[in-house]
C-alpha cells in the first residue's frame, strides 16, 4: 500500500482569511491525505512543523500580498535544513505578474482565486 | 387583525394555483429541476396570495419609521435621504491613505470608512517581527496617535462621520482611542464625533483569527467596554457595527449571517444591562453590517427579516421603549468573495447587481466593492469605478422613490418569513448553548461556518452553482485588462516614525501607563477609560495590546 501523502497547511504571517486554507485543507482530507493545519505562522515554524512532521508538502495560504516576501523564505529554510524532497505550494490572491517571480524561487505550483479543488487534488496526489 | 385575504378568496386561489402547476407548468417544464436559494431554501415556480396568506399586515409589516419596521427604519427612507456613500479605503502609511480619504471626498463620498492593516487589526506595531511582510497590506498601518493625526490632517472630522473598520476589539480598544484622543487634541469635543466602529469579538476570535488572539470572554469584554465608553462619553458614535458581512465571506449563509449578529447584539446588551446600562441609553447605538451576496431576492428578504427579528428582541426580550433602539441599521459591502480574478471587469456588473439588492433591502449605507479585489487592493480607478456605481444607482435609476418596493411581493415576503424562520430557530440554538460566546469557545460556530464555506465550494466544483469565468464561459486571458495596485513602501516609514517617537516620548510617562492598562485589567475595569489616555503619551499600539495580552494570556481557536 501506498504510504498516505503528509502536508503541512499553513496560513502565512498575518494574513486573516481561513476559507480557502480550510476548504483546501478538508479537501485534501476527504481525498485521503494527512493534513496537519497549522493556523496563521512564519516561515521558520513551518519549515520546524514540516520537519518534525515528516512531510511530503508544505501548502501555503494567504491573501494579504505577503507573498512574495514570505513564501520564497519558507523554501529557502527548507533548503538550508536539507529538506529538497519538500514541495512548496500557495495558494491565495496572487497577482499573475508574481507567478513566474514565485516559481523562480522554489514555488513548485500557485493556485490563484477561482481554482478548482479537483485541480489542486491532482496537483497534490501527483506528488507521491 | 389586519390579514391581507379572505379567507375563502385564499382557497379558491390555491385551489387554482395547485390546478396550473399540474396542468399547465408541469407539463411545459418536461424533466423537474431543482431551485432553491443561495442558502438552500426551495424556491416555487409562482408565489400567490395564498403563500402569504397567514401574514397579519400591521402586526409584521407595518409602516416605514414604525413598528415592526420591516418596511424600513426611517419614516421617508431615501426620498428623505438617501444611503450614504462609504465607499472603504486604506492602505500602506497613513500618509498615503489620508489622501486616498481626500480623493474620495472630492469626488463625492459623504463618509470615509477606513480599513486598517493586518497588524493594526491584530494589535501588532509595523515592526513586529511577526508584522514584517504584512505592514501596510489589506488596510493602513496605525502604530502611535501620531498615525493617527497624520491619517485625519486636515479633514473635518467634526462634521464627517467616520467608519473605522477596527475589526477585532483588541485593535479597536486602542485605535479608536487614538481617534477620540485626537479629536480631544484638536480640541473637537467627543460629543460632536459621529461615526462607526466595528468592534466585533466574533471577528478576533472566529471570523479572522491570525496569531496571539485573546480568548473571546476577553475579547468580548473589550468590545463592551467600548460601547460602555462611547455610550457614556461619545454619545453620537456606534459603538459596534456587528460584522454580519464578514461572517458571510467566511462562509455563512444568510440565516447563518442574521443569526450570528443577532446573538452577538443580544449577548452585548445583556453584558451592558448586567453593568447597570439602561437598555435605552446604548441600543440605539448598535449598528449592523451585512453582506450584499449573489442572490438577489434572498438578500432582500434577509434584510428585510433581519428588522423584524431585531424589532422583536429588542421590544419583547429587553423591553427597549425608544423607538430608535428597535430599529435595525445596517451598512452592505458587496460580496467579495463573489468576486472573480477571471475577467475581472465582470465584477463591475456582479457588484452592481449586490448594491441593488441591498439597496431594495433597505440599507443605510452601501459600499461596493472594486472590480480589482478579488486580485489586489483597489486602485484609485477601481474605486472611483464603485464610487460611480454606487451613484448611478442613487441618481439614475430611481429606485429611491418609493419605499421597501418590493414589499407585499408575494415571493419576498414569503423569502423573508423563511429567512427570518431559520434564522429564529439558530437563534434558539445558540441560546440552547448559553449564548454566542460559548457558542464561539466550543468551536460550533468555527464549525457551522467551515460547512457552509465546504458546501459552497462543493457546489461550485459540481457546477451546481455556476460562476461566469470560474466553472462556465471561461477564456484564455493572456494579459489583464487593468493595472494592478502596488502597496507603497511602508515598514520603513512606520519604522523611522516609531524609532523617532521612542526617542522623543517620555519614558517612564509611558510605562506607567502600560502599568495602568495591566491595574485596569486586574480590576476588571472599563479599559477604554484607561486606554483613552495611555495613547496620549504615545505609547505604541503593539505595546498596549501586549499589556493585554499579558493579562488575559492568548488563545487558539478551533479551527480544522
Amino acid at each position: 500500500m501506498k504510504k498516505k501523502i503528509r502536508i503541512v497547511v499553513a496560513r502565512l504571517g498575518m494574513d486573516a482569511h481561513w476559507r480557502g486554507s480550510i476548504v483546501v485543507a478538508r479537501a485534501l482530507r476527504d481525498a485521503g491525505m494527512e493534513v496537519i493545519y497549522l493556523g496563521n505562522q512564519m516561515p521558520e515554524n513551518i519549515v520546524a512543523t514540516a520537519i518534525q512532521e515528516d512531510a511530503d508538502i508544505v501548502g501555503l495560504s494567504t491573501l494579504s500580498g505577503n507573498h512574495m516576501v514570505l513564501a520564497p523564505e519558507v523554501v529557502r529554510i527548507l533548503r538550508e535544513k536539507g529538506m529538497d524532497e519538500v514541495k512548496v505550494i500557495l495558494g491565495g490572491t496572487i497577482p499573475p505578474d508574481d507567478i513566474p517571480r514565485l516559481k523562480k524561487k522554489g514555488i513548485a505550483e500557485i493556485f490563484g482565486p477561482g481554482t478548482s479543488l479537483k485541480k489542486i487534488i491532482d496537483s497534490v496526489s501527483g506528488y507521491n | 387583525m389586519s390579514r391581507l385575504f379572505d379567507n375563502s378568496v385564499i382557497e379558491e386561489i390555491d385551489r387554482e394555483k395547485n390546478r396550473w402547476h399540474k396542468q399547465v407548468y408541469q407539463p411545459a417544464e418536461g424533466v423537474e429541476k431543482v431551485f432553491e436559494t443561495l442558502s438552500g431554501i426551495p424556491v416555487e415556480p409562482l408565489y400567490t396570495p395564498a403563500d402569504t396568506a397567514g401574514m397579519d399586515y400591521l402586526n409584521d409589516l407595518g409602516f416605514p419609521g414604525e413598528e415592526p419596521y420591516v418596511r424600513g427604519v426611517h419614516p421617508t427612507m431615501y426620498r428623505g435621504r438617501t444611503w450614504t456613500l462609504r465607499q472603504l479605503a486604506g492602505f500602506g502609511p497613513p500618509e498615503e491613505t489620508n489622501m486616498r480619504y481626500k480623493f474620495l471626498l472630492k469626488e463625492g463620498a459623504t463618509g470615509i470608512n477606513g480599513v486598517f492593516d493586518y497588524p493594526t487589526l491584530r494589535g501588532f506595531d509595523s515592526t513586529d517581527p511577526f508584522a514584517r511582510a504584512d505592514a501596510g497590506r489589506g488596510g493602513v498601518a496605525i502604530d502611535t496617535i501620531e498615525d493617527m493625526r497624520i491619517l485625519f490632517d486636515g479633514i473635518s472630522i467634526d462634521k464627517i462621520s467616520s467608519s473605522l473598520v477596527t475589526c477585532q476589539p483588541i485593535c479597536n480598544i486602542t485605535v479608536q482611542s487614538m481617534y477620540f484622543a485626537n479629536a480631544q487634541m484638536r480640541n473637537v469635543p467627543l460629543d460632536k464625533l459621529t461615526g462607526t466602529s466595528q468592534n466585533d469579538f466574533l471577528m478576533e476570535t472566529v471570523i479572522t483569527v491570525a496569531p496571539e488572539i485573546l480568548p473571546p470572554k476577553f475579547s468580548f469584554k473589550l468590545s463592551c467596554d467600548a460601547i460602555e465608553y462611547c455610550t457614556k462619553h461619545v454619545p453620537r458614535w456606534n459603538p459596534i457595527s456587528f460584522a454580519g458581512y464578514n461572517y458571510r465571506e467566511a462562509g455563512c449563509s444568510a440565516a447563518q449571517e442574521v443569526a450570528f449578529v443577532i446573538a452577538n447584539a443580544t449577548a452585548c446588551s445583556e453584558e451592558l444591562i448586567r453593568r447597570g446600562l439602561d437598555v435605552d441609553s446604548f441600543a440605539p447605538r448598535l449598528s449592523f453590517f451585512l453582506s450584499a451576496h449573489s442572490d438577489f431576492f434572498e438578500e432582500i428578504a434577509k434584510y428585510r427579516a433581519a428588522r423584524r427579528i431585531w424589532f422583536r428582541i429588542m421590544k419583547e426580550r429587553f423591553g427597549a421603549k425608544d423607538p430608535r433602539s428597535l430599529r435595525l441599521r445596517f451598512h452592505v459591502q458587496t460580496a467579495g468573495v463573489a468576486l472573480t480574478a477571471q475577467q475581472p471587469l465582470n465584477n463591475i456588473s456582479r457588484a452592481a447587481y449586490h448594491a441593488l439588492s441591498a439597496v431594495l433591502g433597505g440599507a443605510q449605507s452601501v459600499h461596493i466593492d472594486g472590480y480589482d479585489e478579488a486580485l489586489c487592493t483597489p486602485t484609485e480607478l477601481s474605486s472611483l469605478t464603485a464610487l460611480r456605481t454606487n451613484q448611478i444607482l442613487q441618481l439614475e435609476t430611481r429606485v429611491t422613490h418609493t419605499i421597501d418596493p418590493l414589499g407585499g411581493s408575494y415571493f419576498v415576503e414569503t423569502l423573508t418569513n423563511k429567512v427570518e424562520e431559520e434564522t429564529l430557530r439558530l437563534l434558539d440554538e445558540i441560546d440552547g448553548m448559553g449564548g454566542i460566546v460559548k457558542a464561539g469557545e466550543t468551536g460550533w460556530i468555527h464549525k457551522e461556518i467551515s460547512n457552509s464555506a465546504y458546501e459552497y465550494q462543493q457546489a461550485i466544483e459540481s457546477g451546481k452553482m455556476p460562476i461566469v469565468g470560474v466553472n462556465c464561459y471561461q477564456m484564455e486571458e493572456k494579459e489583464l485588462p487593468m493595472e494592478l495596485f502596488e502597496v507603497p513602501e511602508t515598514l520603513q516609514i512606520q519604522e523611522q516614525k516609531l524609532k523617532k517617537i521612542r526617542n522623543e516620548r517620555n519614558g517612564a510617562q509611558v510605562q506607567d501607563a502600560l502599568d495602568a492598562v495591566a491595574q485596569c485589567c486586574e480590576k476588571d475595569g472599563n479599559l477604554m477609560e484607561v486606554i483613552v489616555e495611555a495613547v496620549k503619551t504615545r505609547a505604541t499600539q503593539g505595546e498596549i495590546s501586549g499589556a493585554l495580552r499579558s493579562s488575559y494570556g492568548t488563545w487558539e481557536p478551533p479551527l480544522f
